[in-house]
This record gives structure tokens, C-alpha cells and sequence, in this order.
């Protein structure tokens, strides 16, 4: 007896083309695709900077004044040099281990800022809300650099307090999507369970609410991050970094804008790097965002 | 009952000729189109000035055209353009006659003085021995001022006839004639011990239009004006701190003058068709100055160690590759191109020997603080940090704090807030002469230290003695001794790490005619002309 396989057929006018060309399966090749992308850009710029000390290059502050402004790719210095004869990359490199740092730092204590205020306005509600919303509306009216640069000039510029000026400004942020979350979450059923439980309200907001908003909310904080590396390559631009002879972004471009027209490779250079850090943080926090969303709506 | 199909139908669904999709895409393009179009004029010069405008960028603001407390090099050619003195430094360091047509010293303390005929404001009125008693009163009475340091005493003026006074002394002071080109002469009237913020002058230019807050004035020609008429209708002054920005203005045609130039931007505009830059030799004294108010104890208290830390400075290199060739390294206390200046010594490179005495005056471990304000001299960041990387390789471990414009360095520079042990500072002068730089920088008492005005702490009372005495020296020849032994004197004191004086380096179009750069970084604006 002789058996013909009938392949399977679709029960659907549905073809794989449409499927393939379908918003979700674009939606989610785009992710793939931004995640990839975000993560190599990030890489390509995080891990020279965070192995600097280990890579063969010359000090960041070792200054040769007879090899001034070489071009890239010139007597063993990929990046070229600056004005003092000192190697950019291996500055641009420790330069990025300030900025970096005072990122991350900032985002950190940012975050928590956010999360415990906006969790807290959230969940209680009333005047701990109402508190709370009017002090990041007020915040957020402020222009932001103006403000950054006021607290530096009265403070003076040192790492501490730059970390600190950029967590204190990027804090409401967090908070208010930390803080529309939990209103989201305090109305669900496990929520009322604790309490039925007899657990107190500052018990239930940390053991069960917090960690169901914790995961959204620091995808922000990620995307925190290429703002406030930019936010300190601002302030050095400005003048008002940590003191020299730190080598930051913002001063290295700073420093180097004087000589635009005859050694381009002072400030395109590092301007590139600080640019693939921003679009590679953005991407993988926009994907790994969109990667979130899926998921719970699955 | 309805079979189903057992294949779905090929053909994609109809779609219509412009489809949803379609029709945003287009729409995004047309905006886009848009919005970026005018962008497109951003690519060619903008504000470019008219045939008969002169434009200067500036890399200091001019908060005001007077110069009572505002006395930066490039704004006394705006500031003499609206305002005029008695006397002006001219070429050779000359003084030469303005309002007045006659500054003779009749006596060690008295000089006779008679004001040109027909000198006149640019509202008519006439210039008058009053409105010179009242300039000279109102520029005593102004606290913190510059100019009020270069004067060992303020003349009084005792009128001896309509056009005629004379200018009396206690002391005798033979530069006064010099001194009085900084002393700018308003109606008595409108004057007040503060930077007057009206523009009523005798000078060739009156103000038309002018925002002193952003430092952006516009001259129209005084039609009044008393001498020969200026050759260009109108001068736009603009505040470009920027001076990336100012090369790439004067470039592309949008400013015609840049002045006080870096030697990076001299270097970049060298060779450029259209652009000429020029250069003179400076009388601005830029130091890296002790801290003279250490206690006795420090270190730095001690000449020895002053001297020692002074071989660890390479200032060949940092004149050749930093300053790329555009300033001298000073071979005295005061810049050789003033008068009565002397080469009191040299600067030596030696780092072993900056070890081995700073061991021997058992400062191995020194740390050094050195403070600066940006822009107090060219390329100051880059010599700041060439200096500290050559102090850390004789041992001395250095840091930096560098203010911006506008925060509080004077105060830390008279002893009034934080410590530091070398200084960052250029010394001008608008005289050209050698005693009026070295009283204000070492003719320190412990009465003006009461108020932090002894310069940067700097007390010896023997200097300070020999300087008063040469500044009373009626005969020049004397006195130009007496300065060049008291030159010697603060050279073996060692009251600075390192010393140079730069170039005056300026920057034109080539449309720009007859511009004389002086050597007080300054120019007659009624002289320039444009063609083109």
C-alpha cells in the first residue's frame, strides 16, 4: 500500500511573505538588529576604555612637546597626537574611564533617586505624591545645563560633584515612569493579596511591587546613561569638568576646537567616539525595551 | 457547506494606486525637504559687513567704552576711538599730543598743560580744564582699579587760564605725561567714579547703537569731530570669546579684524589669500608668579627653592613648541621692548640640578598649586600643562585650578580665599615704560597688602625704596640707572617660575588698509580704511 503525503497546507490566505513583511516580524527583526548594533557600537567603545591600563599606548599625560599635533596613524599613534605631543587615543581612552564613570555613577544614584521617589508617589498616593510631582515639575522646568552650571560654580567643578549635579538632574525622569508603573501595579490582585496578608504598605511596595517595576525603569536608567555622558562632555566643554589635567571627553574636543581648520583629528575623532556610545546605549536600550514590551504581551 | 480552498491565492491583496504607507513616506520626504532647505544657506557666509563697515571681533567683552576698570589691550582701540586723553602712546613708545597741544614740566612737579583749540565733544560742547580736574578725581575714586596702581600719586589741576592748568604733584613724577594717555576725558558733568555706560566722547567716533551686556557696539563717524575725519563710516564691534570662532568669522568675511590672536589661529590664518596677519613685539609681561604670602617656613618663602624650581622649566621648548615662536622668553623682569628695561638674567633649563638643590633645601616632596584664569594669556592651557608635566619630572608633584572669566581668582590672588603657590597672570602695560610696570608688580608695601593690592604679596621694602627713589629721578639717564640696579635686585629674588613676553599678533582682510599696529596691542581706528 502506497501512502501519499499531502504536504500541509496553510488554512490561512497568509503567506510566509506576508508574515515576513508583517509590522511584528519587522518590529522584532529591528530589535534584533538594534541590539546587535547597540551592543557592538557599545562595546567598541566600553572595553578599550574600560582595559585602557592594559593596552599597549603611551600615557595619557605623557607629553612629547616635539611631536605635536602628528596626524592619525602616524609614528605608532593610531589617533595621532594633540597639541602637547600627547597620544589622543590613549587620552581619549582614560578620558572615557572620567566620563564613563560619572556616567555610570550618575545613572546609578539617579536611579535610585527615581525609583524610590516615583514608587513611593505612586503607590501611597496623596501628599507624598503630590510632593513629589510638584518638585520634578518644578525641576524639570529648569533649563538643565544652566542649572548644572550654576551648582558647579558654586560648589566647584571635582568628580564628586559633577556625579552628583548630573544624578540630581536626571532623576525625575525615573521618577515618573517608576511612578506610573506602580500605579499600575498597585492595583492588581497579588497586591491586595499582601495585604490581606497583613503586610504593611512600605513592605508590600518593597518586596513586591518594586521588583515588578525595577526591570522597566532601569531600561530608562540605561538610556540615562548616553545623556548623562553627554551631559558631562558638556560641562568640561564648558569648563566646568574636574580639573586638569583629567583628560575628559568634552575638554579633549574643547581643547582641540582651536586647531578645527589645521588638525581635524582633535575633535572628529573623539567627537566619533563619544557619538558611537550615545547611538550604541540608545539602541540596545531602545531594543532591549522593545524586547520587554514583547514579552509582556505575550 | 463551503469547501475551503486548499491553497490561499497568490496575488498579494489590491492595493490602490497610492497606498497609506506610500503616502506618509512621501509627506515624511516633502517635510523633511522643507525643513532642511533653508538650512542650506547656512553654508555661506552670514552678516557679512557692508562696503563701509569695519567689523573687530573681540575676544574680551567691552562692557563699557570707558576704561576705568575695563582696561584690556584691544579695548583701548575701541575705548580711544569714542574717548579721548590728553596724550596717547604712539609709535617708538612715544607719547605724543591729543587734546592737549602742549605737556611740558615746568618744574620737578608741575607740568604746564595747554588744550588744543577747538577740541570739542561729539554733541558740540567744548573740552574744558574742569572736565580734566573732574576725569582725574573720578578716577581716583574708583576701587579696584587697574590704571589707579600705575599712578605713584593723581595729579591736581590748578587752571591757569581758559585752555591752560597745570598738573600738580607732591612727588615729582617725570612719566606723567605717559600716565595721562590712560586717563580718558568726559564732559565734568556726566562723569561719575564708575565705568560710564554713555558713549559721549571727543574721539572720531560716537556710539550709534550699543548692548554692553553682550559687548556688541556699532560707531558711527562724530561729524563733529575737532581733527582729520576718520576714513571709515561706520565700526561694528562684536564680543566673539570664541577663538575657533573668530578665525573661522574672519575667514569667511564676516569680521575684518581679530585681534590679540593665539599662536595656533596666527599660525592657521598665515598664507590664507585675503587675510594678512601682523605682529609686533609685546610689552605684556605673562609669569607664572610665587605666591609671596607663604609664611616664613614654606619652602617657597625660601629664594633658594624659587631659584631651584626655575631650572626644572624647559622654556626653550615651550617658546618653540607651545608658543610656537610667537613670544620671548623674558631675560628680566619687565618685557626688554619698554623703555628703561634691562636684561637682568635668564631662565636656565637644568632638571638635574632642580633635583639635586631642591634635595639639598630638603624640598624633595613640594607640592605646588597653580592657579590661572582662562585666557589671561595665548595658549595658557597648554603652558600649564607643559609646566606641571616638567615639574613632575623633577619630583615636584603639581596640580592645576584654572577659574573662567568672571569667577573669583582676584580674591585668591589677594590673599582674600584658597591657597595656591604659583600664579598664571599677564601684566600689561599701557605706558611703555619700564617703572610704571615695576611699581605696580614689585613696588608692594605692607600698607597695600593690608587690602591684598601688593602685587600677588610681593614685599621688599629695600625694592620698594629704590623704585620710589628712580620714580622721582627728574633725569632720565639717572633714573634709568637706578632702574636697571633695582631690575637686577628682583631677578636674585626669584619672584617668578617662568616668564615670557608674547607677540602682539592681529589678523586682517586685506580690505583693511593703513592699520599701525602699536606695541601696546593697539591701533588708531581713524586711521584704518577699507577698499573693496
Amino acid at each position: 500500500m502506497t501512502t501519499t503525503v499531502v504536504p500541509a497546507e496553510r488554512p490561512s490566505a497568509v503567506t510566509a511573505r506576508d508574515l515576513a513583511r508583517a509590522t511584528a516580524t519587522r518590529q522584532q527583526r529591528s530589535a534584533r538588529v538594534k541590539l546587535w548594533a547597540g551592543a557592538v557600537c557599545t562595546a567598541l567603545v566600553v572595553l578599550p576604555v574600560a582595559l585602557a591600563g592594559l593596552l599597549p599606548l603611551p600615557g595619557a599625560n605623557e607629553q612629547d612637546l616635539s611631536r605635536r599635533r602628528l596626524p592619525p596613524l602616524s609614528e605608532g599613534h593610531l589617533f595621532g597626537t594633540d597639541q602637547l605631543g600627547r597620544d589622543l587615543l590613549s587620552r581619549v581612552l582614560h578620558g572615557g574611564q572620567v566620563s564613563l564613570s560619572v556616567g555610570i555613577l550618575a545613572v546609578l544614584v539617579s536611579g535610585i533617586i527615581g525609583i524610590a521617589a516615583g514608587s513611593a508617589a505612586g503607590f501611597f498616593g496623596g501628599w507624598i505624591d503630590t510632593l513629589v510631582s510638584r518638585f520634578l515639575e518644578a525641576q524639570l522646568a529648569l533649563p538643565l545645563l544652566m542649572m548644572l552650571l550654576l551648582v558647579v560654580a558654586l560648589f566647584g567643578p571635582s568628580v564628586t560633584v559633577i556625579t552628583c549635579v548630573i544624578a540630581v538632574a536626571q532623576w525625575p525622569e525615573v521618577a515618573r515612569l517608576t511612578r506610573s508603573l506602580v500605579l499600575v501595579e498597585r492595583e492588581k490582585p497579588y497586591v491586595a493579596a499582601a495585604r490581606v496578608l497583613g503586610l504593611r504598605g512600605w513592605t508590600v511596595l518593597v518586596r513586591h511591587v518594586i521588583p515588578n517595576v525595577v526591570r522597566p525603569a532601569s531600561l530608562v536608567v540605561l538610556l540615562l546613561l548616553a545623556q548623562a555622558v553627554l551631559l558631562e562632555s558638556a560641562l568640561s566643554f564648558l569648563g566646568a569638568g574636574p580639573q586638569r589635567p583629567f583628560a575628559t571627553w568634552g575638554r579633549i574636543i574643547s581643547d582641540g576646537q582651536a586647531y578645527l581648520t589645521t588638525s581635524w583629528w582633535l575633535v572628529t575623532l573623539p567627537g566619533l567616539v563619544i557619538a558611537l556610545l550615545v547611538v550604541g546605549v540608545n539602541l540596545l536600550g531602545d531594543a532591549l525595551r522593545d524586547r520587554t514590551r514583547r514579552r509582556k504581551g505575550a | 457547506m463551503t469547501p475551503t480552498p486548499h491553497s490561499a491565492p497568490s496575488e498579494s491583496p489590491p492595493r490602490g494606486p497610492l497606498s497609506r504607507r506610500t503616502l506618509l513616506r512621501w509627506g515624511a520626504l516633502g517635510g523633511a525637504g522643507i525643513a532642511l532647505g533653508p538650512l542650506a544657506a547656512c553654508a555661506g557666509p552670514t552678516g557679512a559687513p557692508g562696503p563701509g563697515t569695519l567689523t573687530l571681533g573681540l575676544n574680551r567683552s567691552l562692557v563699557s567704552l570707558d576704561n576705568k576698570l575695563n582696561q584690556f589691550d584691544a579695548a583701548v582701540t575701541v575705548q580711544r576711538a569714542v574717548r579721548q586723553a590728553l596724550t596717547r602712546i604712539g609709535p617708538r613708545m612715544r607719547p605724543e599730543l591729543v587734546l592737549a597741544d602742549r605737556f611740558e614740566m615746568t618744574e620737578p612737579t608741575a607740568w604746564s598743560v595747554r588744550l588744543r583749540d577747538g577740541v570739542c565733544y561729539s554733541d558740540g560742547s567744548p573740552v574744558t580744564v574742569e572736565d580734566v580736574a573732574t576725569a582725574l578725581r573720578m578716577y581716583g575714586q574708583v576701587t579696584g582699579s587697574f590704571l589707579l596702581g600705575l599712578f605713584p600719586e593723581l595729579p591736581t589741576v590748578e587752571p591757569t587760564g581758559e585752555r591752560t592748568f597745570r598738573l600738580r604733584t607732591q612727588h615729582p613724577v617725570p612719566v606723567l605725561d605717559r600716565l595721562m594717555a590712560n586717563i580718558h576725558i568726559t564732559p565734568a558733568a556726566a562723569n561719575r567714579p564708575e565705568e560710564l555706560q554713555s558713549g559721549l566722547g571727543s574721539g572720531p567716533y560716537q556710539v550709534v547703537k550699543a548692548n554692553s551686556g553682550a559687548g556688541e557696539y556699532t560707531l558711527g563717524r562724530n561729524t563733529r569731530y575737532w581733527g582729520t575725519r576718520p576714513r571709515v563710516d561706520t565700526v561694528r564691534v562684536r564680543f566673539v570669546p570664541e577663538e575657533s570662532s573668530r578665525v573661522i568669522a574672519l575667514r569667511s568675511g564676516e569680521i575684518d579684524v581679530v585681534d590679540t590672536l593665539t599662536p595656533d589661529s596666527a599660525d592657521q590664518l598665515t598664507g590664507l589669500p585675503g587675510v594678512t596677519v601682523a605682529e609686533t613685539s609685546g610689552v605684556r609681561m605673562c609669569q607664572l608668579f610665587y605666591n609671596f604670602r607663604k609664611p616664613k617656613g614654606h619652602p617657597l618663602a625660601d629664594a633658594r627653592v624659587r631659584e631651584a624650581l626655575t631650572y626644572a622649566i624647559d622654556g626653550e621648548a615651550l617658546i618653540r613648541d607651545v608658543l610656537t615662536d610667537s613670544a620671548e622668553e623674558a631675560g628680566g623682569v619687565v618685557p626688554l621692548a619698554l623703555e628703561g628695561a634691562v636684561l637682568a638674567g635668564e631662565y636656565t633649563y637644568d632638571p638635574r640640578k632642580a633635583k639635586a638643590l631642591l634635595a639639598s633645601l630638603g624640598a624633595s616632596d613640594l607640592r605646588i598649586k597653580i592657579i590661572w584664569e582662562s585666557g589671561e594669556f595665548a595658549a595658557d592651557t597648554s603652558v600649564m600643562e607643559a609646566v606641571i608635566d616638567m615639574l613632575q619630572a623633577v619630583g615636584v608633584r603639581a596640580s592645576l585650578q584654572q577659574f573662567e572669566p568672571g569667577g573669583d581668582i582676584l580674591k585668591w590672588r589677594q590673599g582674600r580665599a584658597g591657597d595656591w603657590d604659583v600664579i598664571g597672570n599677564g601684566y600689561g602695560s599701557p605706558t611703555g615704560q619700564a617703572l610704571t610696570v615695576l611699581q605696580g608688580m614689585y613696588g608692594g608695601t605692607a600698607e597695600k597688602d593690608r587690602t591684598g593690592d601688593a602685587f600677588m604679596g610681593y614685599i621688599v621694602p629695600r625694592v620698594e625704596r629704590a623704585l620710589s627713589a628712580a620714580a622721582m629721578e627728574v633725569d632720565t639717564t639717572r633714573r634709568n640707572e637706578q632702574l636697571a640696579a633695582v631690575q637686577r635686585d628682583i631677578w636674585d629674588t626669584w619672584p617668578s617660575l617662568w616668564a615670557f613676553a608674547p607677540k602682539t599678533l592681529l589678523a586682517r582682510r586685506d580690505r583693511v588698509h593703513d592699520l599701525r599696529l602699536l606695541t601696546i596691542n593697539s591701533y588708531d581706528l581713524s586711521a584704518v580704511r577699507l577698499e573693496g
